[in-house]
């Protein structure tokens, strides 16, 4: 239990090469853990935004909302799975898509461990100290892209080359499918549009 | 019984309502609505600072009507001079408003000369009257009888050229007798004069803002294309101002540059102060605004404030010398106080006065309760008087508890008092994370002194408490495994 939940992924930012073979080959992954770590990263999110110390919040406080904090990083994550899924899938990629979804969720766990006590020391900070805050936000974010990157090479079993296309391709496929998305629904609003204006001139006419 | 209680609550209630109806209607006799930025630059309603008092025509003069008036000027005197354009003469009124003299031309040598088209005028302390005589291309300086002392023509210099043409438009002076001159077509910054009329060079270029869309258009076109192009030209300045210190104020109308007002050294460099949270350029935000504000002029009040007037949207907006934004009155209409076509302000003691071409008039404002507190705030905090202005900025605060620089205003002097931990409250009201930072360091400084003690004795008993538990276990553990053993 503690093995798999805590040690596991722990293990695996400081050893991504070697951890992210084991969860591939050895089905170390659990979702549960990949989940986790998304609904704990959204949390971190709000979290930063509404307790983050005022010399580093920058955030209007009328603006704050957490159905669009979800919004944010939970669409942009099945998003990118999905579309990794779907590259990978035409470019010989070993991974299935529970993989990609662990290797993802596993990524943001140097978020949420940096997060977590940036937020209490920033309250702490004077005006010269920030640029820690700024630096250790950074380091997260650098630390998720290079998880995010030996996860996909890892997974797909990919060379260095390989990876970097497939992540821009990711990038790109995920653009189209918003975009299809949009286009989807605004025909269909313009279906219900049409159909509800036929609607209407039939009963107004009689 | 219960009916007539009943219904004597329904009357009750209509009266209620009808009183508080009654109220509001009464309440603002400004006809332009008064707002300021926060700090999210949006634009919030404000209480009025400055309501319009009276507007004075040629007519409540009893002369003939003003006709295009450009200029007005208010002497260190206190007296009160117009320069009536249309009508070519100069208008001079005491401190009361009430018409003094007018003087309409002057005598040079032995023969009447009038003014054409004059643009701008300004009294110095010794009453002398300059006046940019713009359609005659010369200064001329009058003094307070309206005797001709010199004038100042076209200068003579190696630094222009033989076509140049001298059109004066506005002009201000210093306190040793230096002309600075708003010339028209004049790119090259204000045109400096010394007492005697001499040119002596140009102070406080505009830069010229580099558009690269523009730019790289212009290495794709043709010669032909090119010369037919707008060339990059610096704007010239609008207006000018001079304060007590000998710092020319200047405005210029680029539309796109975020520094339209400057503050111009000796040496011609800006040395405008910008701390506030914004652009100090009139209007920042254009929701329903044709656009960036266009400053035509501008009056330092003394005590590092400046107002400025902005003819987009015929406001005025008043700065402290900090560059931040205190208040806004002014609108466009035709009521008393809204302007037409306003092109010049001025201060006469606690009012001001701004003059409209549109309407031929001049329109008095004077301070309202909030204006005048904000105004006495500002000078004491100014003067660093810093503990005075806080019972001022707290009654502002009452007036309007959106004024952010109220609560800075408050924050730094508790800050002065070293009762830091109160100062941030009044710092993060203001959003002024400079000050809240430095009160911050010091709260904890003082924190940290204080609870030093406390944390090492307990950071101390937690080590020895996690040092002892360790040893009684592994203490245990051996007698646990020597009892396996067998040894006990």
């Amino acid at each position: 239990m503690k093995q798999d939940f805590i040690k596991f992924p722990l293990h695996l930012i400081f050893h991504p090469i070697a951890a992210f073979w084991d969860l591939k080959s050895d089905n170390r992954g659990r979702l549960l853990v990949a989940f986790a770590a998304l609904a704990l990263t959204i949390v971190m999110m709000i979290l930063q935004k509404q307790y983050a110390g005022f010399l580093v919040n920058y955030i209007d406080p009328r603006t704050i909302n957490s159905i669009i904090e979800i919004a944010t990083v939970a669409v942009p994550f099945f998003l990118w799975c999905t579309a990794n899924w779907a590259v990978t899938t035409l470019m010989e990629g070993e991974g299935k898509f529970r993989e990609i979804v662990l290797a993802t969720g596993y990524s943001l766990i140097p978020v949420i461990l940096i997060y977590a006590p940036m937020i209490v020391i920033s309250r702490f900070m004077v005006q010269e100290e920030t640029a820690f805050y700024y630096l250790f936000n950074s380091i997260a974010f650098f630390w998720f892209v290079l998880l995010l990157f030996i996860g996909t090479m890892t997974v797909h079993q990919y060379t260095v080359f390989k990876t970097i296309v497939t992540m821009v391709l990711t990038l790109i496929v995920m653009g189209i499918i918003v975009f299809l998305g949009a286009l989807v629904f605004s025909m269909l609003q313009q279906l219900y549009e049409f159909g509800y204006n036929i609607y209407r001139e039939l009963i107004f006419r009689t | 019984m219960a009916r007539t209680v009943k219904r004597w609550l329904v009357l009750l209630a209509a009266v209620s309502l009808l009183l508080v109806n009654a109220v509001p209607a009464a309440a603002s006799p400004a006809p332009y609505e008064s707002y300021n930025y926060n700090y999210w630059k949006e634009a919030v309603p404000s209480p009025d600072a400055y309501l319009p008092e009276r507007t004075i025509s040629g007519r409540d003069l009893g002369i003939s009507e003003f006709k295009d008036p450009g200029d007005v000027n208010v002497s260190p005197s206190g007296l009160i001079y117009i320069l009536d354009s249309g009508n070519s003469r100069v208008v001079v009124l005491d401190p009361g408003f009430k018409l003094l003299r007018v003087i309409d031309g002057f005598m040079m040598e032995g023969s009447k000369e009038s003014f054409n088209l004059p643009g701008g005028l300004f009294v110095d302390e010794e009453e002398r009257i300059y006046v940019a005589d713009t359609g005659n291309s010369r200064v001329v300086v009058l003094d307070g009888e309206g005797m001709l002392l010199h004038t100042i023509t076209k200068p003579e210099s190696d630094i222009l050229s033989t076509q140049f043409q001298f059109q004066p438009l506005k002009l201000t002076v210093d306190h040793v007798g230096r002309v600075y001159v708003v010339a028209q077509g004049v790119y090259e910054g204000i045109m400096q004069f010394d007492e005697s009329g001499t040119f002596i060079g140009y102070v406080g270029t505009n830069k010229v803002e580099r558009d690269y869309g523009e730019y790289i258009w212009r290495m794709l076109s043709t010669k032909a294309q090119r010369a037919q192009m707008v060339l990059f030209v610096p704007t010239e300045f609008s207006n000018a101002d001079i304060d007590p210190k000998g710092f020319v104020y200047a405005t210029n109308i680029d539309p796109g540059s975020n520094e339209p007002i400057k503050r111009l050294n000796p040496s011609g460099e800006d040395v405008l102060k910008r701390f506030g949270y914004y652009d100090v350029k009139g209007d920042i935000r254009f929701r329903n605004n044709p656009g960036p504000s266009k400053l035509i002029d501008v009056k330092v009040l003394g005590d590092g404030m400046y107002s400025v007037l902005d003819a987009t949207q015929n406001r005025v907006f008043t700065y402290d010398d900090e560059g931040h934004l205190l208040y806004i009155y002014g609108g466009k209409g035709n009521q008393v106080g809204t302007l037409k076509t306003p092109v010049a302000i001025e201060q006469s003691g606690e009012h001001h006065l701004v003059l409209d071409r549109g309407k031929n008039n001049l329109v008095v404002y004077e301070p309202t309760r909030f204006g005048s507190r904000v105004n006495e705030a500002v000078a004491l905090h100014y003067r660093g008087e810093d503990t005075e202005a806080v019972n001022i900025w707290r009654e502002v605060l009452k007036l309007n508890a959106n004024y952010d620089i109220a609560y800075i205003g408050i924050g730094k002097s508790l800050l002065m008092e070293k009762k830091n931990e109160e100062a941030l409250d009044y710092f993060e009201l203001g959003m002024d994370r400079k000050s809240y930072s430095v009160a911050f360091k010091r709260h904890r400084r003082e924190m940290m002194k204080e609870h030093f003690g406390t944390f090492l004795t307990v950071a101390i008993a937690l080590i020895v408490i996690l040092f002892l538990t360790r040893v009684a276990v592994k203490w245990r553990q051996r007698r646990q495994v020597d009892r396996e053993a067998g040894f006990h």
